[in-house]
């Protein structure tokens, strides 16, 4: 039962590789699938220890005195330290060329994200708040119909990802642009699926928002960029 | 590298040496109960209750312990939770309990045996979340680590359920 969360992250890894590959063969800018899996799993494998590390000092939890404890992700990891712990593992893995390995990796981002949320099915965790909507589902012996937030993350996630690699494929869109429609994309869907998702101290919206913010002006300036060039 | 690996490595032993399981003052120990009076709590209970349990020893429980504290406090008012410490010291116990729940809602009681999880329907491996809807009837049970979304979601179940 505790292998759920390993099967949700190789449903995740088997998404953005599908991806990478799809990519490969109709003009993905960096041409490097290899690279841009590694970069993507070197990012994400160290913003998830950065994450765990963050969730345990926030509760208190010393990791130098228990550091058995930062392998149980079960138990927290915080959003906000792993988006930019894998950013900042990123940047550094990518700083010859940061703008096109970000729009290369862009698409599979989202695909992988979209994989981790349909991994809810394996990990029994698809539902959020009551709804009485005819789609709602109710767990094993419970009456209480649910919104199954889990499947809109990953249908929205996969509609994005799946809509920025036809994007990137076929309109040439201006440098920097997938980058920032992919953190558009992934901070817009949390920001929406939020309210449905049950927790016990919220999730960081501000995150969310901010994030999205960022994104939008990180798109704008490479729309006026290329029309000035 | 190989250097800089083995030296935090070392202080993560020392660090983890030094940790020890004092008495703490002005924590009780948890209450000592059976199975039997366990299960008259929950057949008495009008609300909700759930019930963790964990031990001293057990990194896991450790590792739930901040959400589990957050979560009482949190549902304080529509939720009873009590915390089932199982085969464990009263000195372990009570700096486990001064560590993670200081100020936390949680009734604290004990199974030196650890046979009531099992009698409740649950396992003799920790943690264990128990969730039971008033009157003792167990709702869901939750067997290792449980997560944020988990617990809410079987919490939403047992206040609107």
């Amino acid at each position: 039962m505790e292998f759920t969360l390993l099967a949700a992250a190789a449903i995740a890894g088997a998404a953005a590789y599908i991806m990478l590959w799809w990519e490969a063969k109709h003009g993905n800018a960096a041409r490097c699938t290899g690279n841009l899996w590694e970069i993507g799993l070197v990012s994400t494998v160290a913003g998830i220890f950065i994450g765990r590390i963050v969730a345990m000092l926030v509760d208190g939890v010393n990791p130098i005195a228990h550091p058995m404890d930062v392998i149980l992700v079960r138990s927290g990891v915080s959003t906000v330290g792993a988006s930019l712990g894998a950013a900042a593992v990123f940047a550094v893995q990518a700083r010859k060329n940061t703008i096109t390995i970000a729009d290369g990796i862009s698409a599979a981002a989202l695909a992988g994200l979209a994989g981790w949320h349909a991994g809810c099915l394996v990990r029994g965790s698809c539902l959020g708040t009551a709804s009485d909507l005819p789609w709602a589902i109710a767990q094993e012996g419970s009456t209480v119909t649910r919104h199954p937030v889990g499947i809109y993350a990953a249908l929205l996630l996969a509609i994005a990802a799946i809509g920025l690699a036809w994007w990137k494929a076929y309109r040439r869109p201006p440098e920097g642009s997938p980058a920032a429609i992919a953190v558009i994309a992934a901070a817009g869907i949390r920001l929406a699926t939020e309210p449905f998702q049950p927790s016990i101290s919220g999730g960081p919206v501000w995150f969310y928002a901010t994030a999205l913010v960022a994104g939008i002006g990180v798109l704008a300036w490479s729309i006026v960029r290329r029309k000035t060039a | 590298m190989f250097r800089i690996a083995l030296t935090l490595l070392a202080i993560a032993l020392l660090a983890g040496a030094c940790s020890s399981s004092e008495p703490v003052e002005g924590i009780e120990p948890p209450s000592p109960v059976t199975s039997e009076e366990l299960q008259a709590l929950l057949a008495d209970s009008t609300g909700p209750v759930v019930v963790n349990v964990w031990a001293s020893w057990c990194t896991p429980c450790r590792s739930e312990a901040p959400l589990i504290g957050r979560a009482a406090t949190e549902y304080a008012d529509d939720v009873l939770f009590i915390g089932l410490d199982v085969r464990d010291t009263p000195e372990g116990a009570t700096a486990f309990i001064a560590e993670f729940f200081p100020d936390a809602p949680i009734t604290h009681l004990s199974d030196a045996s650890g046979q009531v999880p099992t009698d409740l329907g649950g396992s003799r491996g920790v943690p264990l979340t128990f969730f039971f809807r008033p009157g003792g009837e167990l709702s869901y049970l939750h067997f290792g680590v449980i997560d944020e979304r988990t617990l809410a979601l079987q919490i939403d179940e047992l206040v609107n359920g």
